[in-house]
């Protein structure tokens, strides 16, 4: 199996470059992180992230022959090759296959993605109608990979300034928790030209997103939610 | 005006979006079917008050709709404020004109008796 790596010390390379690998994948190798792991001992200066294994840490996100996506969950029967990997795009590279992603958890952070609640507790835990628990199916589940923001054309134009489609899934799933007393703030938060509106529906983020999210269709749902919120 | 509204940017270009497909339906339409196949019928059409009103509507809708379309473009590509605002500010300009040109051509019509 051909596999062609983007590689990039920014220690000792001027610029980045392809490396071409071939490596035999054996009995138990099922997934394109199990050749990675075996391309590791072949090579040990290439780096990349990786840690579950099992698509729910979302650190061995990259870019899978011109698409994000987990190289855990990625299958290798029907892979083109040579498969070409690099790094998430539109993403500073540290190294390798490793990115930057501060820019990412700074917009992640801004929405603040936990609970407000200021009335005083119940005594045990606060209750939600199993209606009202069925709103956040499809948006608790995001593991935060970034393949969505990562193959958005609009956060690559305003990666400083626009949210992204993970930040903005990540703050509907606050908006739509019947717990949640702060909407009017997250909403409000939200109503700007760039944080929420550079979205241009071009729905990469709900093509990509390795877990079947949509984060298009949560995006939708906060601005007809400002629109009501406005009326 | 805010330049760079959020919310009220969006329902704005879907509503101006709504009208001008309602009023260019309406316009083909009319075209396409009787009196005003000719240029006499057309010219008549435009010149009445409710053709030069829904013309102004159109005019309007459009600029506003173009407005919001181009500078959604500039906000993306264009970072460099030095060279963002003065291009925001001749692509107002440029629209508030030909908004302005068909408000004067309608008045102008009405004022002459046409």
């Amino acid at each position: 199996m051909r596999v062609s790596i983007y590689r990039f010390n920014p220690e000792t390379d001027a610029k980045p470059r392809m490396q071409d690998y071939d490596v035999a994948p054996e009995a138990g190798d099922k997934k394109l992180l199990d050749v990675l792991m075996r391309l590791k001992t072949m090579d040990d200066s290439l780096s990349f992230r990786r840690s579950c294994r099992e698509g729910v840490c979302g650190s061995d996100a990259m870019n899978i022959n011109g698409r994000n996506g987990l190289a855990c969950l990625t299958s290798l029967p029907g892979l083109k090759e040579p498969v070409v990997l690099r790094p998430l795009p539109g993403f500073p590279v540290i190294r390798d296959l490793i990115v930057d992603m501060t820019q990412f958890f700074a917009h992640y952070h801004s929405i603040k993605p936990y609970l407000i609640n200021n009335e005083v507790p119940p005594e045990r835990e606060r209750l939600q109608s199993p209606a009202e628990r069925e709103k956040l199916n499809g948006l608790y589940e995001c593991i935060l990979c970034a393949c969505c923001s990562a193959f958005c054309p609009s956060f690559w134009w305003n990666p400083d300034k626009f949210i992204g489609p993970a930040g903005l899934l990540q703050a509907y799933r606050f908006i739509a928790d019947s717990r949640d007393t702060a909407t009017a703030a997250r909403l409000a938060y939200l109503d700007d030209v760039y944080r929420l509106y550079r979205c241009r529906t071009i729905m990469n983020c709900t093509e990509v997103c390795p877990k079947g999210l949509s984060p298009s269709h949560a995006i939708e749902r906060i601005r007809l939610a400002l629109v009501r919120e406005s009326s | 005006m805010r330049l760079f509204l959020g919310q009220r940017a969006w329902v704005l270009q879907r509503v101006t979006a709504l009208v001008l497909l309602i009023l260019l339906a309406l316009g083909a339409a009319t075209l396409l079917t009787g009196p005003s196949r000719s240029y006499e019928g057309w010219h008549a059409l435009a010149t009445s008050t409710h053709g030069a009103v829904l013309i102004v509507v159109f005019f309007a809708a459009l600029c506003l709709h173009g407005w919001i379309g181009v500078r959604d473009i500039v906000l993306d590509y264009i970072h460099a404020p030095a060279l963002r605002l003065p291009l925001l500010a001749l692509i107002a300009v440029i629209l508030f004109a030909i908004f302005i040109r068909v408000v004067l051509t309608m008045a102008a019509h009405f004022a002459g008796g046409a």
